[in-house]
């Protein structure tokens, strides 16, 4: 294989490795607060990027053609909207489910997921057919010993980088981070210590979703294209990987979402001639580390003994 | 400091339908160390619950300082100046031992308040200045014991609920422990300890009650309790 090539896998592994943990991040997030699975979440992520879509649409409109500014315009719609639709999500759909089985809130969020699928592709203009998201980074390419780096994807590449360095130093370094942890690992004693608990979990949907919601701009400024049903899919990676990392773990969840990624590149690179495999073959792999791994790669640290 | 008084005024509490608690009403005065004894199972940790709003009473009226916190969020109900130091010492395991003592001071914004405050903490409880960046899941159990009280002080707050505050500790740590708690109230903080050591608890306290299957069966100073001959037969074996 030449160095092209490579580069090309490479670069385009890293992409939709970043993609997938951002998702995973979410799911991670949400089962830390609360112990649910969030089934729409990938769902969430697709209308983050049709609102993206939409806000570049009225901001090609009004007569501005500057890319930056319906960049800008993209990402400020749908990480507010969409951190806004996380939070309803939460307060309409998962909260009140709390004192019934786990089962449920995934039942209830996987319909939501069809729910949300359904009325973007019936009530968008021309849902049902897939969007052409404007490239609106530089499409040119910088060379680097034999490889031929486009820059568009190493500014993708940086700015996701940014939002997982971003979520570590939320988590880790405020009061709101500790009051999230705090929530993953004893929800009745974090209250006792004085930590609205509602409160928490909403701003928990909010991040989450938001963060789903800059991945959504992401897949579509990378492949420039999308789609209603593209969620979906993205989901049920973004959930794999969350799994095999540690359901709960930040850190698991974006191993995963790169490990997962790393296992189509190389189905890809190993099966050339069929690009479907590629998946079938990271499936594989990843049922086969989850009976292996059942509690995923990034064990407990320490027991849970009171 | 503490200068309110809780008042349980006739409190019935379930969780699924049968009643653990039926009527209890019972007074904790500032200042002093207001003790609840009782045998396993007869609802002591339930009135706790009920107090902070973990397991909200289904009848009767809990009132702090004159004001009514019956039912309210628990944060709520912190934010009105208690603290609880929970049954089981519940520390954040996967938190290190100042994450933990911050927590502790989750509604305190003062910085400088969180810092003195976290300062003293470690001054009673120097081993936990050692371990301040470990996990507190590392810890034994007499200093996630020593974590746990160090945490219940961080709001400074005026009313203090402990929970059987020596189970599963050593002898030495349960002796030393009562002696924290005392010192804890003569700072000015108002206790409300409950506990099943009978004559340990009984030697700190001011004031105390015996709850039996889920109401209030006998009450008084400390002598009159230790000398109460029934309450020790039926109670305490
Ligand atoms: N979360 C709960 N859900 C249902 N029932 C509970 C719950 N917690 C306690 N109970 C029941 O309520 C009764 C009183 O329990 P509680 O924990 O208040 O007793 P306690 O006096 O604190 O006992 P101990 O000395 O063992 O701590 C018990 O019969 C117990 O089984
Ligand atoms: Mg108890």
């Amino acid at each position: 294989m030449d160095a092209a090539l490579l580069s090309q896998y490479v670069v385009n592994g890293l992409m939709q490795g970043m993609m997938y943990a951002l998702v995973a991040v979410g799911f991670t997030l949400f089962f830390g607060v609360l112990n649910v699975i969030q089934f729409s979440h990938g769902d969430v992520l697709m209308v983050g990027s049709f609102v993206g879509y939409s806000a570049i649409m009225g901001v090609i409109a009004v007569g501005i053609d500057n890319p930056y500014i319906a960049l800008a315009a993209a990402l400020i719609a749908a990480v507010t909207l969409v951190g806004l639709l996380g939070a309803v999500i939460a307060r309409l759909f998962v909260l009140p489910l709390r004192s019934s089985p786990p089962l449920n809130t995934l039942l209830i969020t996987l319909m939501l997921g069809t729910v949300l699928r359904e009325s973007v592709r019936l009530f968008f203009p021309h849902g049902s057919h897939p969007k052409r998201f404007p490239p609106l980074l530089p499409t040119d390419s910088i060379a680097i010993g034999g490889f031929d780096l486009r820059v568009d994807s190493v500014m993708l590449l940086i700015a996701g980088l940014l939002v997982i360095v971003a979520i570590h130093l939320v988590i880790n370094r405020t009061r709101l981070g500790l009051a999230i942890r705090a929530v993953a690992q004893d929800e009745e004693t974090a209250m006792t210590m004085g930590i609205n608990f509602r409160f928490v979990v909403l701003v928990t949907f909010v991040i989450g979703s938001a963060v789903a919601a800059f991945a959504g701009i992401m897949n579509g400024l990378y492949y420039n294209e999308i789609n209603f049903n593209s969620g979906l899919l993205l989901g049920v990676i973004g959930f794999a990987a969350a799994i095999v990392g540690g359901l709960g773990s930040i850190y698991g969840a974006i191993l995963g979402g790169f490990l997962f990624a790393a296992l189509q590149t190389v189905g890809a690179v190993a099966m050339p001639f069929d690009s479907a495999y590629k998946d079938v073959f990271a499936f594989t792999v990843v049922i086969a580390l989850m009976a292996w791994r059942p509690t995923g790669l990034i064990a407990e640290r320490v027991s849970e003994r009171v | 400091m503490g200068d309110k008084t809780l008042d349980i005024e006739n409190v019935y509490t379930a969780y699924d339908k049968a009643d653990v608690l039926e009527g209890v009403s019972l007074s904790v005065r500032p200042g002093r160390i207001t003790c609840l004894l009782g045998s396993n199972g007869v609802g002591k940790t339930t009135l706790i619950r009920s107090i902070l709003g973990l397991t909200a009473p289904r009848e009767g009226r809990i009132t702090f300082g004159g004001r009514d916190i019956t039912g309210m969020s628990t944060h709520r109900v912190i934010a009105t100046g208690i603290a609880c130091i929970p049954e089981g010492r519940k520390v954040f395991p996967k938190l290190t031992v100042t994450e933990n003592l911050r927590i502790g001071a989750y509604q305190v914004k003062a910085e400088a308040a969180i810092r003195e405050r976290m300062n003293e903490a470690y001054e009673i409880f120097p081993r936990l200045a050692e371990r301040r960046s470990q996990l507190a899941g590392t810890l034994s159990g007499g200093e996630q014991a020593m974590l746990s009280i160090g945490r219940g002080l961080m709001s400074s707050p005026d009313l203090l609920l402990i929970d059987e505050p020596s189970l599963g500790l050593s002898p030495l740590f349960v002796k030393e422990n009562f002696n924290v708690i005392q010192r804890i109230n003569e700072r000015g903080v108002t206790v409300f300890l409950v506990e099943q050591n009978v004559r340990q608890t009984l030697a700190i306290s001011h004031y105390g009650y015996v709850l039996g299957k889920g109401r209030v069966v006998a009450e008084g100073e400390p002598d009159t309790l230790t000398d109460n001959e029934e309450v020790n037969q039926a109670y305490f074996g």
